[in-house]
């Protein structure tokens, strides 16, 4: 138990205490060395007086709501097509997959080619389709390009949310299906008084991890568009690292990725609810 | 046909860990006597941007025997870690926070101020004869606090580049001298999918920031940015000017310039022949002759930028070699430093890469000024202002100007109110380090 204990103080929760020691505190190179100085609440003061956290932390609820609902919505609907028996060929499975498998930052180059203004494929197909008369730039317009981005990552989350309903799908037993089936049930409800009943958990946990990444999002924002044009995709995880390695402010970078964590905790304490296995019920009962 | 039962018993757990570490072991026994025996020479590490930004022999091509001589003379081994651009001041403040030595040389751009605790002042190990051929105002950007803590190597200023062959089909006989005939001509240069201006807007911070370009255009309003105190002093006339010839420039720039991070964006766009001007580094020279990736071979021309009410003026790229105060190495780094700025690698280092050099005899090289005519550009460029209002909060300061400009550029704020929620905001950026 005690090796197991040290490398959980020394990866998790020493760094943790130090972030948030170090909110506490403003830092100052001098002399090649860096100056620690306790001033309290103020970096958590100026959290609540920063124009750029307010903007920062709508367009990260802004984000992470209308990421979900695409995602958990959009899986839903591809795990339904692979539990036929039509989608059930391993290929399917393979293609699907593609997309998760791609690191996060080939993502965004790859996204960042295909929306390009001047020699983005998505300009090219939609002007010969007759869709645009002219090129778009994608990225060239704050609210624009949110939904550009959320576009990308919803396109890379979607196979493993998939596969997490899939499984669930699989969990359900035939034989509700049969008995709603004779009870006259059409494909409307069944989906939704079996189905969606029996997928309540896997749903939820989708939602909540979905959330938990979404909120979190950097590698789109690093490659894509640096938090602009004019802090337009400006979003926490982005401006906590604006601040700490752009401005060298450690001590007010640290507040925001605090705030960050405070919100992801809360995340995480619902995900491990969600998961906990409940306690075994009575045959009495 | 082998047992499976054998082929299990011959792979066992127990078996691949004692291998592993073996292999391990014997790995390490192997390279000791290379490391001590096959080279005794001493490693320098050198932080650099990637070609075609200002890269030094090793990474960009050029003077690689030279280079290769210089590394057998003085038994060294230099290991390069070159980034893209805009990555670059990341990286480092990376390194410094870590308080680890990570490298010898590291490239600076208007972030001298900013690092120099980081630093060794080497104002007293440079060569007098490399001192005496520096242009004495390439200094002033890599001093800070009364230590000189880098060197520039490149000639480095913002000048007009455009394409002949449109302001010649448009019947326009000279570029624009004035603000006036800029915006006139981007507009009449901007018709069938192709754009009078194009320039870099995505990246608000930095030298070759967004708000690096408004500085140029302040400059030629007649203002400045900083007062005798300190604290900013461009909300005033010449600022809002500056931006509103920015915002008056957008209908004619290329709608790909908001989203282009780095010049290399932008100077693609020109080189497609799908812009007619910008305003460039003297790298593009270079890279609007290339061939195999310029559709404007041939077409290229340079002026120095266009005159608004005080007259021209431009920006000064920084570029500079500094070396950190946790070398183990200053003297050996300090001579790379000067292999770098010696007379051959400069002469070279315009031939083959287009970056001007900075010594005088260089620029003066009759090779050089046929080769590299926009030399002669940049040199009367330099006769008017250049001042890149570098501070230890450079980075801070332009991330928050440059937002606001980029506000005002997509409409969003007026002019007048993006300088003086950027003035605010810049105000409180110096206060703070000022006062502590």
């Amino acid at each position: 138990m005690l090796p197991a204990l040290l490398v959980l103080i020394a990866v998790v929760l020493y760094p943790i205490g130090r972030s948030i020691v170090l909110s506490f505190q403003r830092v100052e190179a001098k002399g090649g060395r860096f100056e620690y100085t306790w001033t309290w609440l103020d970096n958590y003061r100026a959290l609540f007086r920063d124009e750029a956290v307010s903007i920062a932390l709508r367009n990260s609820l802004y984000f992470t709501a209308l990421d979900v609902l695409a995602t958990v919505g959009i899986a839903l609907t591809v795990a339904l097509l692979l539990n036929h028996r039509f989608g059930r060929a391993g290929i399917f499975r393979i293609v699907l997959l593609i997309p998760w498998a791609l690191a996060p930052v080939a993502n965004g180059v790859l996204w960042k080619w295909i929306l390009h203004g001047n020699y983005g494929v998505l300009n090219a197909v939609l002007k010969e389709l007759g869709l645009i008369d002219t090129y778009v730039n994608w990225l060239g317009e704050p609210s624009l390009a949110l939904r550009m981005m959320l576009l990308a990552d919803v396109w890379k989350s979607v196979p493993f949310i998939a596969l997490l309903l899939l499984a669930g799908l699989q969990n359900i037993p035939g034989y509700l299906y049969r008995a709603a089936k004779l009870d006259g049930a059409t494909l409307l409800q069944q989906f939704r008084f079996v189905t969606l009943p029996a997928l309540r958990t896997p749903i939820a946990i989708a939602v909540v991890l979905q959330s938990i990444w979404s909120f979190k999002v950097f590698d789109l924002i690093f490659v894509l568009t640096k938090g602009g044009p004019g802090d337009g995709t400006l979003m926490l995880n982005f401006l906590a690292y604006r601040v700490t390695f752009n401005f060298l402010d450690f001590g007010y970078g640290a507040a925001i990725a605090n705030l960050i964590f405070g919100i992801m905790f809360v995340l995480a304490i619902i995900f491990i609810r969600l998961i906990k296995p409940g306690a075994p019920r009575s045959r009495t009962a | 046909m082998s047992s499976p039962r054998i082929l299990r018993s011959s792979i066992s757990r127990r078996g691949m860990l004692q291998g592993t570490a073996l292999a391990g072991a014997g790995l390490a026994t192997t390279r000791l006597p290379f490391g001590r025996g096959a080279s005794a020479a001493t490693n320098l590490s050198v932080l650099s941007p990637l070609a075609p930004d200002p890269a030094p022999p090793g990474v960009a091509e050029f003077s690689e025997e030279a280079f290769a001589a210089w590394l057998t003379e003085n038994d060294a081994a230099v290991n390069y870690e070159a980034v893209a651009w805009p990555q670059l001041h990341d990286k480092m403040a990376t390194n410094f926070a870590s308080g680890s030595y990570v490298h010898d040389v590291i490239y600076m751009s208007g972030w001298v101020p900013e690092f120099s605790e980081f630093l060794t002042p080497i104002g007293d190990l440079i060569s007098p004869e490399l001192k005496a051929d520096l242009p004495d105002s390439s200094f002033s950007t890599v001093t800070w606090d009364g230590g000189v803590y880098g060197v520039v190597f490149t000639l480095s200023l913002l000048t007009l580049y455009y394409n002949t062959e449109h302001l010649q089909n448009a019947g326009i006989s000279a570029p624009p001298a004035t603000w006036d005939e800029l915006k006139g001509y981007a507009k009449e240069l901007t018709k069938d999918g192709q754009y009078g201006w194009v320039l870099n807007y995505g990246a608000p911070e930095g030298i070759g920031g967004t708000a690096s370009y408004w500085m140029t255009f302040l400059q030629q309003a007649g203002g400045k940015m900083y007062g005798k105190d300190g604290l900013p002093v461009f909300n005033d006339a010449p600022g809002v000017d500056a931006l509103q010839l920015m915002i008056d420039l957008m209908p004619y720039t290329d709608p790909s310039s908001i989203s282009n991070v780095g010049i290399v964006d932008a100077t693609n766009v020109l080189k497609a022949g799908t812009a007619s001007m910008m305003m460039n580094w003297p790298f593009m020279w270079n890279e609007a002759q290339n061939e195999e990736t310029s559709l404007i071979v041939g077409k290229l021309g340079s002026a120095i930028l266009p005159a608004g009410p005080a007259g021209s003026a431009s920006i000064d790229g920084t570029d500079a070699w500094t070396i950190t105060r946790n070398s183990p190495n200053p003297e050996l780094a300090m001579k790379l430093i000067e292999f770098y700025l010696s007379k051959d690698v400069q002469k070279r280092q315009v031939l083959d890469t287009g970056w001007l050099p900075i010594r005088l005899s260089a620029l003066q090289d009759s090779e050089v000024q046929t080769a590299a005519s926009n030399a002669a550009v940049v040199l009367d460029q330099a006769t008017h202002p250049y001042e890149s209002f570098v501070t230890p909060d450079y980075n801070a300061v332009t991330q928050t100007l440059g937002t606001e400009v980029q506000k005002a550029l997509q409409g969003e704020k007026t002019a007048a109110e993006a300088l003086k929620d950027a003035s605010d905001a810049v105000t409180e950026i110096v206060n703070k380090r000022l006062n502590g």
